[in-house]
């Protein structure tokens, strides 16, 4: 890993790169722990989720255009869909903005961390960083909405709901354009299969040293239990669509100990 | 214009070259810009400028050039976009690149429609006619921006004035190829 040129910090003895530029009105934090978040679908909990996933969003768009900026010399195509990722990453996080401020809420309103970025900008190469924004955390985003737009609506909030199913469209294009991409690079040169398992085996040492630990409790006092550090319900149906291999399907099911979303659960499909 | 295939080629390959750079540009100050809305107004147009760099590319390679060629400009002017990419503010950078350069880069492509066959380079007319389409919609949400944003203040009132002059005064844009031996391709 490397990150010569860039400002780091350090989080619990692990390096990541330095946090991006936010608006004062936000309070950045580094860790689970210092972030608020809760279990429920109160009205602060929705706000919250729109909150984190507005950042969550604007970390999208600057890793995508960092990667633009970074390797000029990658394929045209490839860089086309960074750059349509860039504006697409854009939308999302002025849309939830919106619906956040529709829902009575507003910017710096709850705690934001930027572990994304902190962890992707390490990486000194491509297919690294593509295989852990675009593989991984946005691999991870389709699970998590796929369940998500279902708890907006059984909670009564079509709005949001039908906001999430637009997002989700969107993250799977970005997960399969790394996914085609990664897979010609690697056939291409098996070398580069190399940094892709670096680049992963990276991530699953930050995470945990990171991650949460039962018992430990995040700043509102809501404790971690081993059901909240389980993954998100797998997503099987888009991340087929992201063009995931079956043995890379069955694989994260495995891991999400085989809890999937039902695609005939997934109404308006 | 009665220029040769060549010099069409170069021409394009130059707009192209520019396209690219400004969509780096915006790309580089969105993770520096600390406001959400700065940032992705900076970010939906990186999108409107690698589909301009994709249309030009297409047509380079229509004119015996390789597809997705860019020509380095002449040095004068590859100054200014650096100048206009050097701001550090926001309001510089949203005033430098909007109010600044773009009203300059559309005289060239203007200039360019009304001095070519539309006949025989409408490839190229049309696709220059599709840019100066979106710069007007980029230009309004531009116009939309402060009404967004109040509170943000262009500190250096000159800034914008100064990149349109230095613009302006960089009448000979396109660098002869064989000059320049750092064209870049694929970029």
């Amino acid at each position: 890993m490397s990150a010569a040129a860039e400002m780091t910090k350090t989080v619990r003895g692990v390096v990541l790169v330095a946090d991006p530029a936010r608006e004062p009105c936000f309070t950045v934090v580094q860790t689970d722990d210092e972030m608020q978040d809760w279990p429920d679908m109160s009205e602060i909990s929705r706000r919250e989720r729109l909150h984190r996933h507005m950042n969550n969003e604007t970390g999208a768009i600057e890793i995508a255009a960092r990667c633009l900026v970074d390797y000029p010399e990658a394929s045209w195509d490839l860089r086309m869909s960074l750059a349509r990722q860039v504006a697409d990453e854009s939308r999302h996080a002025m849309l939830l903005y919106r619906r956040l401020t529709d829902l009575k809420g507003f910017k710096g309103e709850f705690p934001i961390a930027n572990l994304e970025w902190g962890v992707t900008l390490m990486l000194d190469n491509l297919p690294g960083r593509l295989a852990v924004q675009n593989r991984t955390f946005e691999a991870g985003l389709i699970d998590i909405l796929g369940t998500m737009r279902n708890r907006w609506r059984e909670a009564g909030d079509n709005e949001t709901a039908e906001l999430l199913e637009g997002i989700l469209a969107d993250e799977v294009t970005h997960v399969r354009f790394a996914n085609r991409w990664i897979k010609r690079i690697t056939e291409e040169e098996p070398r580069n299969l190399l940094q892709v398992a670096k680049a992963v085996r990276y991530l699953g040492q930050v995470l945990e040293r990171l991650a949460p630990r039962v018992g430990e409790t995040n700043a509102l006092g809501v404790a971690w239990s081993e059901e909240r550090r389980l993954p998100p319900a797998v997503n099987v149906e888009d991340r087929r669509a992201a063009e995931f291999t079956e043995e890379e399907v069955a694989e994260v099911l495995r891991q999400a100990g085989f809890r999937s979303i039902l695609p005939s659960t997934a109404p308006g499909q | 214009m009665g220029e040769t295939i060549r010099q069409k080629a170069d021409r394009v390959g130059t707009f192209r070259f520019i396209s690219v750079h400004l969509m780096e540009t915006l790309a580089r100050w969105i993770p520096t810009t600390p406001e959400l809305e700065a940032k992705v107004f900076f970010g939906r147009q990186v999108w409107d400028f690698a589909q301009h760099a994709d249309w030009l590319g297409r047509r380079t390679g229509e004119l015996r050039s390789p597809m997705q060629w860019s020509l380095q400009p002449a040095d004068g002017y590859l100054k200014v976009l650096e100048a206009m990419a050097s701001a550090t503010g926001t309001m510089e950078r949203l005033t430098g690149f909007h109010d600044g350069l773009l009203p300059d880069l559309a005289a060239r492509y203007r200039s360019y429609i009304s001095s070519t066959d539309p006949l025989n380079d409408e490839p190229t007319v049309r696709i220059l006619e599709r840019i100066l389409f979106d710069f007007q919609r980029l230009q309004a949400d531009r116009a939309a921006f402060p009404a967004v944003r109040p509170d943000l203040i262009l500190t250096d009132t000159a800034w914008p004035g100064r990149i349109a002059t230095l613009s302006g005064a960089e009448t000979d844009y396109v660098s002869s190829r064989a000059a320049v031996r750092t064209a870049v391709t694929t970029a």
